[in-house]
């Protein structure tokens, strides 16, 4: 085991605590999930404890064992592509130094975030939703009315969905007007 | 130290084996007889000798109540549990209550703890590579089903330490065996790894490279396993019988081991030849003094339909691995059997079915754990090669999540499954009384957020820290999850960051006292057929 060596894993581990997941995987903020994976592997080869289970020194194993431990954290999170977002967010904001680590609060966050951007996307009702996505198969085969039917039915549900509304004009707008004057 | 050496051992429900690395190669090693597994049976003898292995498990019959096999899936189990109490109804060893809810099995008057028990597999195994290798062995890394929660992991490792080993590490089955596949072959490649045991079921969904195996996802069932599929040949067997001869051969625990011996070898033959022929001389007799014999024919069909639930629910699993790891069964490139049940065409056809594409051939479902056991072995021995950066890393996962108990029996999430290992976290708890000296913690492993459907791994006490009002005092637990999967709890005092003494009011585990005791008992014991 070289001095180098041993003297990097000394600085990582008392620098620890100021470190982002960035900083520990040793990642551009701008990184997307291939890098990520690429990085944890590359920290992985230098960390893994398996490669210092023959060493003599247990503390330079305790230093490496958290540095490792920490590297896990960080992918972890990072790997996650909302929570990356998140994340990057946190610790480019004002509270960086309260935010360096992810914890249930910015989970739950996260997944509270998920979850409305889900019904935002397919409402908020089941009835709503499964109307939505009715429409949405009816357009696809031009059946004006019927799409146009559903979304009416689903703004019953939801009056004040954006997105059904959206659609609504959507389809008003496609629609092949009927020649009024028209001899059938 | 470079002429060390270190085995690698797959300690089994039914079966156990050892390998070595040797020559740039992991080799299992064969006993005296060249049997390269060995029945994980342990057979009591009234001279104080222990009977390990193929030549135990015939005594299963004739030395009935002192032998013991099966104890694997025993271990680290409270002694309430139900697969406890299933035991309990056809072993015919007695199972009795240790301090603790323990579980201990009583041979002439001794109890046991299971670890006792794996710890005489494991010395025989040693013995056995003792043996062919013609000098000391120390030095292991055992092997376990990767869904083993903490106790059964604390428990694996305990057992090693008995036996006289020093346990550089326990890694999980499917993973040891996905090391055998890659190791050495440059591949990059989503692998699955369908395990299925004597009495376990592990899925892992690994991603290998040259070097580095990350394991993506891992699910697995503890109670699922070949013996399940002995189980049904038996109850068909036993009801069949019972509706001839109006005699349930289930009653008696001598009939109920030759019919389970005969459902087992049915079950293979059935696998290999497409139907069994199933007789049993004198299984049992009237109380008329009539001698019965048990003779039937099994073909495949029958089995298969005996079977299919079973089958089906280890696709459940495979379903659950597939989804945490975020893939579709058409992702996977490679799919590795592992178990001797895998050598079944009903689970072979299901696989097929299932993964759309063939199972690797030319690996041997019975070895491939001890192989990848002993490249492990090797590389956490051999300190040269790794921090030369030539090893291969396995990166694995906790396949269960460890939660604290809450108010009102409910558990709170502090690590999520399929989380990479070694992992820590930490947990603000305060005082909920004014002048409170301790804080107590239960710690469980589950995915259910009510405390009682999860596993309990035990209940800390901390103390030593500062008094005050309450809410006042803030006392930070750290989780860890080690590189063996083993979950160590330590505290602090927020504001000081004194260390907490900790203290384990409530675990299943044993005591270091105890395991000192059992490593002197151990020693004293002499393994039958060995000159030591």
């Amino acid at each position: 085991m070289d001095i180098d060596f041993i003297m990097e894993v000394e600085k990582r581990a008392a620098a620890l605590d100021q470190m982002d997941y960035f900083e520990v995987l040793r990642l551009p903020a701008s990184a997307g999930g291939a890098e990520v994976k690429a990085a944890y592997y590359r920290e992985s080869r230098a960390f893994h404890p398996d490669r210092f289970a023959a060493l003599p020194a247990p503390e330079l194993r305790d230093l490496i064992g958290r540095i490792y431990r920490r590297v896990n954290e960080a992918y972890t999170v990072l790997r996650d592509d909302a929570k990356r977002q998140r994340y990057l967010a946190d610790v480019t904001g004002p509270e960086r130094a309260r935010k360096l680590r992810f914890t249930e609060v910015e989970e739950t966050a996260v997944k509270d975030e998920q979850k409305k951007k889900l019904e935002e996307q397919f409402g908020q009702t089941p009835n709503g939703r499964k109307l939505y996505a009715s429409a949405l198969q009816e357009l696809k085969a031009e059946r004006w009315e019927a799409a146009e039917r559903a979304l009416k039915t689903a703004l019953m549900y939801e009056p004040a969905n954006a997105k059904f509304k959206e659609l609504l004009g959507q389809v008003e707008r496609e629609r092949p007007k009927a020649d009024p004057f028209k001899i059938k | 130290m470079s002429d060390d050496i270190a085995v690698g051992i797959d300690l089994g429900t039914s079966y156990s084996c050892v390998a070595t690395f040797l020559e740039g190669k992991p080799q299992v090693i064969p006993n005296e007889w060249g049997e390269h597994t060995h029945a994980s049976v342990v057979s009591f003898l009234p001279d104080g000798s222990v009977l390990v292995g193929n030549s135990a498990k015939r005594s299963i019959i004739t030395n009935a109540e002192n032998t013991i096999y099966s104890a694997k899936r025993l271990i680290g189990r409270f002694f309430f549990s139900d697969e406890v109490k299933k035991a309990q109804a056809v072993m015919p060893y007695k199972i009795v209550e240790g301090p603790n809810n323990s579980v201990r099995v009583e041979i002439s008057g001794r109890a046991y703890a299971i670890p006792e028990v794996s710890a005489l597999v494991l010395k025989e195994m040693r013995a056995v590579a003792e043996t062919t290798l013609a000098r000391p062995v120390n030095k292991a890394v055992v092997t376990c089903p990767a869904y083993f929660n903490d106790n059964q992991r604390q428990a694996t490792r305990d057992a090693g330490r008995i036996a006289g080993l020093e346990v550089l590490r326990i890694i999980n089955e499917p993973t040891a065996a996905a090391l055998a596949y890659g190791f050495g072959k440059d591949i990059n490649q989503k692998i699955c790894v369908y395990d299925l045991g004597g009495g376990t079921f592990d899925v892992s969904i690994l991603e290998i490279g040259k070097d580095v195996f990350e394991v993506l996802a891992t699910a697995g069932d503890t109670y699922l396993g070949g013996d399940d599929f002995d189980d049904r040949i038996m109850t068909w067997l036993a009801e069949d019988f019972l509706s001839k001869h109006q005699l349930d051969l289930r009653q008696n625990k001598f009939c109920l081991q030759m019919l389970k011996e005969a459902s087992e070898r049915a079950k293979i033959d059935v696998g290999r030849d497409g139907s069994a022929r199933i007789h049993v001389p004198a299984i049992c007799q009237t109380p008329e003094g009539e001698v019965l014999e048990l003779a039937h024919t099994l073909n495949a069909d029958e089995f298969n339909r005996m079977v299919m639930d079973l089958v089906q629910r280890t696709f459940k699993v495979c379903d659950e691995a597939m989804q945490s790891a975020r893939l579709t069964a058409s992702d996977v490139d490679a799919v590795i059997l592992v178990g001797g049940p895998t050598r079944l065409p009903v689970i072979r056809n299901s696989v097929r079915h299932y993964f759309q594409r063939e199972p690797m051939t030319g690996i041997d479902p019975d070895q491939v754990v001890a192989l990848g056991a002993s490249i492990q072995a090797a590389a956490l021995l051999n300190a040269g090669v790794a921090a030369g950066g030539q090893a291969t890393y396995l990166l694995d996962v906790t396949p269960l999540t460890l939660q604290v108990g809450t108010v009102g029996g409910y558990a709170e999430r502090i690590i999520g499954k399929n989380t990479p290992i070694p992992i820590e976290k930490s947990k603000t708890f305060t005082t909920s009384r004014d002048g409170q000296d301790r804080v107590k913690i239960r710690v469980y492993q589950g995915e259910s957020n009510r405390a009682e459907d999860c596993e309990m791994l035990g209940e800390f006490e901390f103390s030593g820290f500062r008094i005050g009002y309450r809410g006042e005092v803030q006392i930070e637990v750290t989780f860890e999850i080690d590189p063996n999967g083993i979950v160590n709890v330590a505290a602090a005092d927020l504001e000081t960051g004194r260390r907490a003494s900790t203290t384990i009011s409530l675990s299943s585990g044993l005591s270091e006292q105890e395991i000192r005791t059992a490593i002197d008992k151990n020693s004293e014991i002499a393994l039958s057929g060995h000159a030591t």
